[in-house]
């Protein structure tokens, strides 16, 4: 049955989530120094000129004036235009191009982790001390340990400079424009949807180095965690009883641990979820793919209050939103949650 | 008509840091305006902005706490590492904390226009 009562409680403490993150950018970045203002208008400009910038940005208004104002643009996911980066566009329609990019790069890591760390932690809990585990956790204990801003060097240097299998940076190949076939802003998913072979299979080669450095990390973290809760999980008395009245050991494992140990690991996959979306920011640099993250460091250092702002609250309505996802697995899980 | 007594608790709480926070707003623009060099315009709003990381704060404290807090005091149950921390607790701070906050902002404004 679906958990109506529960998923509609997590709903609602979105909005104080939102009015709080809010709240918190808008308050950090009227304590910060600078002036919007001269941002714009340059440093060689006159004194009339940044007047008139700040009257017509509604900067002369009182703080808490500017606050009310700020609230009801949030709502409607209104954030005006870019003062430095991208002038005379929306922060909606600079955000409309860029989150696809980074969404695209963290669902795909992602899926690498969830894919390749679950088998792993479940092999690892299984086989425990043996060359199997071993080699696993030796594994998944680099793969936590290795920075992205180095392993994603390498892999550029192993797979497109000595190999020469896979390219290097960008999204697609040059000689392709998406533009024409642009649905959600995900080449790959874009390519798919206009059944173009060669433009998806070029996405695809492009997405694979940078899906891989951002996915083992999550992998490691994912099979640590799936081996640990594993372990646990396989010396209830409960999975002793279904061995002792016959059952084979992959089903025992499989029927009644693997569900029961998945709860934390969900947990992980949630939290990881936001810190790829944070943390694709290195990746994005690396491999030459201008996200959502970029844009945020780029708008921080130049000052643009609106990308910033919009950025901030687009990052933790996501954050937020999968974290409801996962509290709705939970319940799935176990349904003890929803009590 | 008698409110119920989890909303008078409840209430109880949040008005007791927003009077706080009422009041430490006037010293702290005073304090801004005699130690800091600003003028009492500028030192009402970096108060009601210095309000609004408060309020901020304990609101995104409050809806964690409201959202895992069960899960958090449960986990430490298992793993028999209990800090004494509870979820009615952490809420009960948060409340206090974003009454201050509120407080603050709300009194900053009238401190404003009656200076500025």
């Amino acid at each position: 049955m679906f958990p109506k009562r529960f998923v509609l409680k997590r709903l609602l403490l979105l909005v104080p989530v939102l009015i709080g993150v809010a709240t918190l950018v808008f308050s950090i970045l009227h304590l910060s120094p600078g002036d919007p203002a001269l941002t714009i208008a340059g440093e060689r400009a006159s004194q009339e000129f940044v007047e008139r910038i700040r009257a017509d940005l509604g900067l002369n208004d009182p703080i808490w004036v500017q606050y009310v104002d700020f609230l009801g643009n949030v709502v409607r996911f209104d954030f005006g235009e870019s003062y430095v980066i991208n002038r005379n566009t929306t922060v909606r329609e600079i955000m409309a191009n860029t989150l696809p990019v980074t969404l695209e790069l963290a669902l795909y890591g992602q899926l690498f982790g969830i894919l390749f760390g679950i088998p792993l932690g479940v092999l690892s809990a299984v086989k425990q001390d043996t060359l199997t585990d071993h080699t696993t956790r030796v594994g998944a204990l680099a793969g936590i340990s290795v920075p992205i801003f180095w392993s994603g060097p390498l892999l550029i240097l192993l797979f497109a400079q000595v190999l020469g299998v896979l390219p290097t940076s960008g999204r697609i190949s040059s000689t392709f424009s998406v533009s024409p076939i642009r649905v959600t802003g995900m080449v790959t998913i874009d390519t798919l949807l206009a059944g173009e072979w060669d433009m998806f299979k070029s996405a695809v080669r492009h997405m694979l180095l940078p899906s891989l450095v951002i996915g083992v990390y999550s992998m490691a973290l994912i099979s640590r965690m799936m081996r640990s809760s594993m372990l646990e999980v396989v010396r209830q008395d409960y999975m002793r009883t279904a061995r002792a009245k016959g059952q084979g050991a992959k089903i025992t494992v499989l029927k009644h641990g693997f569900r029961n140990a998945l709860i934390p690991v969900v947990t992980i996959i949630g939290i990881q979820f936001g810190g790829l979306l944070g943390g694709a920011v290195l990746t994005e640099t690396v491999f030459a793919i201008g996200g959502i993250g970029t844009l945020l460091v780029e708008a921080i250092e130049v000052g643009d209050y609106p990308i910033v702002q919009g950025t901030v609250l687009t990052f933790a309505f996501l954050f937020t939103l999968v974290n409801l996802v996962v509290d709705i697995t939970y319940s799935y899980l176990d349904p003890r949650i929803q009590q | 008509m008698s409110l119920p007594p989890a909303v008078r608790e409840r209430g109880r709480l949040v008005a007791g840091g927003a009077v706080v926070g009422s009041v430490a707003t006037p010293v702290l623009v005073a304090g801004l305006v005699a130690l800091g060099g600003f003028g009492p315009l500028a030192a009402a709003e970096t108060a009601f902005a210095f309000g609004g990381l408060w309020f901020g704060l304990a609101l995104l404290g409050w809806a964690g706490s409201v959202a895992s807090g069960r899960a958090i005091e449960a986990a430490q149950e298992h793993l028999d590492a209990d800090s004494g921390w509870t979820e009615r607790r952490s809420r009960r701070a948060m409340a206090r904390i974003g009454g201050f906050g509120a407080g603050m902002m709300l009194v900053a404004p009238v401190v404003g226009t009656a200076v500025g």
